[in-house]
């Protein structure tokens, strides 16, 4: 048997009894909408696909504004994902870790920011310790 | 077949991970207080620094090969290693991982055949690496002895086994126990190993796994011994162990950042720890109902003095709790018995035990019942487990708490704080 790796769904809070349904014993009418009560909405269901897997980080410029990303935002990044040509991705370039959009064709890649007032960044896998380390699935945004 | 699953320089690869920059860089990290290197990477070995040696003595060595230290975060290593294990068990399915320490896990791996065990092994590690960014060591072996010594070796030599050793039949593990000296073999101390090569010559595990089973008995001091050697001979003898075990008893404690002498911060601190016991305590839905605090002090010639008749108290509880103020109060009252004026303290503990399920708590009839207290406990921590940590405290604990231990080098707790994540450009 060979092991199966499969992507976990998030396993937090599944508690949910009876006895949160706060009308359940209630000594007039039972609420017809007790059969319909649900869990509630879970935030980390939508934004966490893989628990172990999932960092949070900050966004500290207005590099990929043009995404939709502002400084000061929380990124949501899933390392377990493939990065794929077109991801936004967290990657590390001597060093230096940044949030820019891959671009892999053939031999090439490059790191493109959202914005007219940075230039895109040609990778040299020779000349440079470079790797990708994770991809961003969300960003929380805080409106004003 | 048993796999062991170790972490490489854990603390060190933690800190890795949020720092590509330390990627080439030697790394070390210190213990509690910053006072011995417990965690170094490859680079800061082969700069000949130590493992456990005190700080200050490989200081010199440090600044010159721009080494980068730091204190320990426990938090960050903590979260980490949560990561690490439920990667692992998400790959072989939770019921086939023992969680043996913070960096390392067995791992039960049966109706495999000898290729897709290696195949599996180089799986489990890769996926390891790129969900959590720590580079890990696998080995595997019929027993979790051997599968020790296959980890070893693969961590030894990186170019040759790239992390994954597999002893799968018996000419490789009689290779493998042939390069393992005997004080290498996992469970056996370096003072036996010492005896064993004195007393009757045996320098490597092959010689030892060599030995008939009647000299194993007589020699190797009792059943754990005749099982170690079971093993090395290839039969199971160490079984894993069942999940999660509750904890039979709960200690928090720590070394203080300076010399204590003073009888208020001596209360602070014990208070605290007691606070942090009776968190660790309901979380695993229990109460206890024996407690102990000890001091430890300091002597003239700065090393630790520590009389388990003098400077440790134990006190039975008269009911079993798991309130904070409850044990607030007991804990200082002992403290305040141990205390003694003029001498230096350097350290300070509480334990927990006779620990029964909150819920079977037996009542006293000479006490009040515990009720309103449960509901106060629930209700701070929900709010220090929810919002912040500490955002509710008691007041004995202290505000300024000016004993804490030193910890000047700590990296942020990046995966644990809100307000101390990572920040990219």
């Amino acid at each position: 048997m060979e092991p199966e790796i499969w992507s976990s769904d998030f396993k937090g809070n599944k508690g949910f009894t009876q006895w949160e349904v706060h009308s359940a014993n209630a000594t007039g009418f039972g609420a017809a909408a007790d059969d319909y009560m649900d869990k509630g909405i879970d935030l980390n269901e939508q934004l966490i696909q893989n628990k172990a897997a999932t960092f949070f980080m900050r966004m500290n410029s207005e590099a990929m504004i043009g995404a939709g990303i502002h400084a000061g935002d929380i990124l949501v990044i899933d390392r377990s994902l493939q990065a794929f040509n077109g991801k936004v991705v967290v990657a590390c370039l001597n060093g230096e870790m940044m949030v820019r959009r891959l671009e892999k064709n053939f031999n090439k890649i490059r790191l493109v920011p959202d914005t007219d007032k940075l230039a895109t960044i040609d990778v040299d896998l020779n000349g440079c310790e470079f790797f990708i380390w994770g991809v961003v699935t969300w960003v929380i945004h805080r409106v004003r | 077949m048993v796999a062991i699953v170790d972490c490489n320089s854990f603390y060190c690869s933690c800190e890795r991970l949020f720092q590509p920059r330390l990627h080439k860089r030697p790394v070390v990290v210190l213990s509690n207080n910053d006072g011995c290197i417990i965690s170094r990477s490859d680079e800061a070995r082969q700069l000949g620094i130590p493992m456990a040696g005190p700080y200050y003595m490989a200081k010199e060595v440090i600044e010159k090969h721009d080494v980068a230290v730091f204190s320990s975060n426990y938090n960050l290593y903590g979260d980490i290693s949560r990561r690490v294990m439920e990667t692992l068990k998400q790959i072989v399915g939770e019921t086939n991982v023992e969680v043996y320490s913070i960096d390392e896990s067995f791992l039960h791996l049966d109706g495999y055949s000898p290729k897709q065990l290696a195949k599996s092994a180089r799986q489990i590690k890769e996926t390891v690496e790129h969900w959590t960014g720590i580079p890990v060591s696998v080995g595997i072996a019929p027993t979790k002895v051997l599968s020790k010594v296959a980890n070893r070796l693969a961590k030894k030599d990186p170019k040759k086994y790239k992390g994954v050793f597999v002893l799968d039949n018996p000419q490789t593990i009689d290779d493998a126990l042939a390069q393992t000296a005997v004080k290498d073999i996992w469970g056996i101390g370096r003072r036996y190993a010492e005896k064993l090569e004195s007393q009757f010559n045996l320098h490597t595990a092959l010689a030892l796994k060599k030995m008939n089973e009647t000299w194993a008995g007589k020699n190797l001091g009792g059943v754990v011994g005749l099982r170690l050697w079971r093993e090395l001979n290839g039969e199971p003898c160490i079984e894993l162990k069942d999940q999660l075990i509750k904890k039979k008893m709960i200690a928090c404690t720590r070394m203080f950042g300076r010399p204590v002498t003073s009888a208020s911060e001596i209360r602070e601190a014990v208070a605290s720890y007691a606070s942090r016991a009776a968190e660790k305590l309901r979380r695993q839905s229990g109460a206890a109902k024996m407690m102990e605090v000890f001091l430890v002090k300091n002597d003239h010639t700065d090393l630790y003095t520590y009389n388990p008749s003098t400077d440790a108290l134990k006190f039975i509880l008269p009911e079993a709790t798991s309130a904070t103020h409850q044990l607030i109060n007991y804990a200082l009252s002992l403290a305040d018995k141990l205390f003694n004026p003029g001498s230096r303290y350097l350290k300070a503990g509480i334990i927990l035990s006779q620990l029964v399920p909150d819920k079977e708590v037996q009542g006293n009839l000479f006490t009040q019942k515990n009720k309103p207290s449960v509901k106060l406990m629930e209700v701070m921590d929900n709010i220090n487990w929810g919002i912040h940590k500490e955002a509710v405290h008691f007041g004995a604990t202290g505000l300024h708490q000016k004993w804490q231990m030193k910890q000047e080098h700590r990296s942020p707790r990046y995966s644990t704080k809100w307000d101390e994540l990572k920040t990219v450009k």
